[in-house]
């Protein structure tokens, strides 16, 4: 029982006879998960580690999937979920807001294991993921180009529900979570289109949101940039089938080059030079469009609307209504307003400068010196540990329970 | 070590640096929060009726009886252009029936909210807090609240009403007269 404040005493309470107050029954906060949740993610963890580099096995990864889809999606309901987590993580290291311990733990354990051993807690761990990849339907492989272009969307939503949530205009992820619905069954949720758009997505591509919008998972290919183990599609002598690659619909298998000839090797260079020369450039282009869109996000922040409708004042509006009430002076709304321009403002700028540098740096990788080994090998930032390149790779070592197909 | 080593460790201790300053953060809040409704603030727009995930909300209206008058004529509970002041729905402010009126002794009714019925839109509210003592007020009841990390009323609410508050009390109750 906590604040109060003096209710009107309009009508002074009666004295009775023989009638009592019946007790005011207020319910306790049902059972919080979210240690238990961390817990659970361990284990998860672990065993997708084990699926993935021991068994080698796609099947018990997607029996983990299964398991992690009934647990993490449908008992805990999902929520809270690392991924929406990187905005808890946002507020507090910007505002000072109030972090449980066991939402870092649940922020902080992939990311380590990402640091260690890439990204197993895309394989069984995650519900939104498991989701779509126990989508059924023939997952088309979109070139690796336009893969990679779509890839920066996630990059691009990272950033933007950094500076939103930073600049106090709440968590948009968690209200444009596509799978969330589905796990909350909410079956009046305002963005349900969104589920059925996704869902269709996931027929035709594989890890639509993955890949292309969670911002948890860019994180996660940052951390496993470097990671001490990595996947390896065979430890026999690789003879180069490609049926590896052909059976990756994320694209993070990179296929083995010949060698550039001096002509190509020249063009190459042209590329590099053109691109180092056009830094600078393409910096100060980011940051200006950052900047530029600044007044796009100022209507969904609360101070700020506010103020332009007190401004305006053309008919009587709720929030002003509220605002009045609240017999807050204007001074401090409208500071509050300026704070919000100016985060929202520098947050975009830097923004800008961001995804231009990431763009940039993405360019650059690909001017890299080739390796020279000739076999297929895995791209353990990009690889979401499905195990499909096990199962297509004909060097396989055979399992008992698998027929040897060498034969 | 050789220089892929180096400079992994390198990259990882940059990586993890932060997380050791955020860890300073966690010690004040072990047992999370909840989102709660300010009565102070509301204004009773009827947002938490529609805005929900859930249907009918995990908002309900709250009888605080120690605060109530006990009036014959309940302005939260008979409408403003009611024509007599009898049970037939024309009368009554709630859409769904859901305030249980019982007689106690001349002239005073118990008015008693059918939590089963209640859909959150906050009508009886701004009656009784207009003419009478805001006795009724709108709460999040915890044990119907999925605890989204981002409440979609709060992100609706005009007057800024939901907040955060600590687990260990989950309830922001309105007062009047001595504490109960």
């Amino acid at each position: 029982m906590t604040t109060f404040f003096l209710a009107q005493a309009r009508f002074p309470a009666p004295e009775f006879e023989t009638y009592r107050l019946p007790e005011l029954v207020m319910e306790e906060a049902v059972f919080d998960s979210s240690l238990l949740r961390a817990g659970l993610l361990l284990l998860f963890l672990f065993g997708s580690g084990y699926c993935f580099y021991r068994r080698r096995s796609r099947k018990a990864l997607l029996l983990l999937h299964l398991l992690g889809l009934a647990v993490f999606g449908f008992l805990l309901h999902a929520c809270p979920c690392p991924v929406g987590i990187v905005q808890n993580i946002a507020e507090a290291a910007a505002t000072g807001a109030p972090l449980p311990l066991a939402y870092l733990l649940l922020f902080t354990l992939p990311l380590l294991c990402a640091l260690f051993c890439g990204r197993l807690f895309c394989a069984g761990a995650c519900p939104l993921g498991a989701l779509q990849e126990l989508m059924p339907g023939k997952k088309f492989r979109l070139p690796p180009a336009l893969d990679r272009f779509f890839r920066l969307g996630a990059v691009l939503v990272l950033l933007l529900v950094l500076v939103c949530t930073v600049a106090g205009i709440g968590f948009p992820l968690c209200r444009l979570d596509p799978y969330l619905p589905i796990f909350l069954r909410s079956f009046n949720h305002p963005y349900l289109w969104l589920t059925v758009v996704f869902l269709l997505l996931g027929l035709l591509l594989s890890r639509p949101f993955c890949r292309y919008i969670c911002p948890y998972g860019v994180l996660l290919r940052l951390f496993s940039l470097l990671a001490w183990k990595k996947p390896v599609i065979t430890t026999h002598d690789c003879i180069n089938c490609r049926l590896c690659q052909q059976s990756c619909p994320n694209n993070a298998i990179i296929a083995p080059e010949s060698a550039a000839s001096p002509a190509q090797r020249k063009r190459g260079l042209r590329r590099l030079e053109l691109l180092l020369a056009s830094i600078p450039l393409a910096l100060a282009l980011g940051g200006f469009l950052g900047y530029a869109a600044a007044p796009l996000l100022y209507p969904l922040h609360r101070a700020i609307s506010l103020e332009q409708k007190l401004q305006q004042r053309a008919e009587p509006e709720l929030a002003v209504e509220a605002f009045e009430k609240s017999q807050q002076p204007v001074t401090e709304l409208s500071a509050a307003a300026d704070r919000g321009r100016r985060v929202i403002r520098t947050g975009l700028t830097l923004s800008g400068l961001l995804f231009a540098a990431w763009v940039l740096a993405e360019l650059l990788a690909q001017a890299r010196r080739r390796p020279e080994e000739d076999i297929h090998c895995i791209d353990q930032t990009l690889c979401l540990c499905c195990g499909r390149c096990y199962q297509a790779c004909p060097l396989e070592k055979p399992r008992p329970s698998q027929p040897d197909r060498r034969t | 070590m050789n220089r892929r080593n180096f400079l992994q460790s390198i990259f990882a201790v940059l990586l993890a640096a932060p997380f050791a300053l955020l860890f300073r953060r966690t010690k004040s809040a072990l047992p999370g929060t909840l989102w709660q409704i300010d009565p102070s603030k509301c204004i009773q727009c009827g947002q938490c009726a529609r805005a929900c995930i859930l249907r009918p909300s995990a908002v309900k209206c709250v009888h605080q009886y120690a605060a109530c008058g006990y009036c014959l004529f309940c302005s939260g509970y008979y409408h403003d252009q009611r024509h007599k002041f009898d049970t037939a729905a024309e009368n009554l402010r709630c859409p769904v029936d859901a305030i249980e009126r019982t007689y106690i002794e001349d002239p005073y009714f118990e008015y008693k909210i059918n939590e089963d019925k209640c859909i959150a839109c906050g009508k009886c509210v701004k009656g009784c807090a207009e003419f009478g003592n805001g006795s009724l007020f709108l709460q999040v009841r915890h044990n119907l609240c999925k605890n989204c990390n981002q409440c979609h009323i709060a992100a609706v609410c005009p007057a800024g009403a939901f907040v955060r508050v600590p687990a260990s009390r989950p309830y922001i109750f309105k007062h009047a007269g001595e504490a109960k």
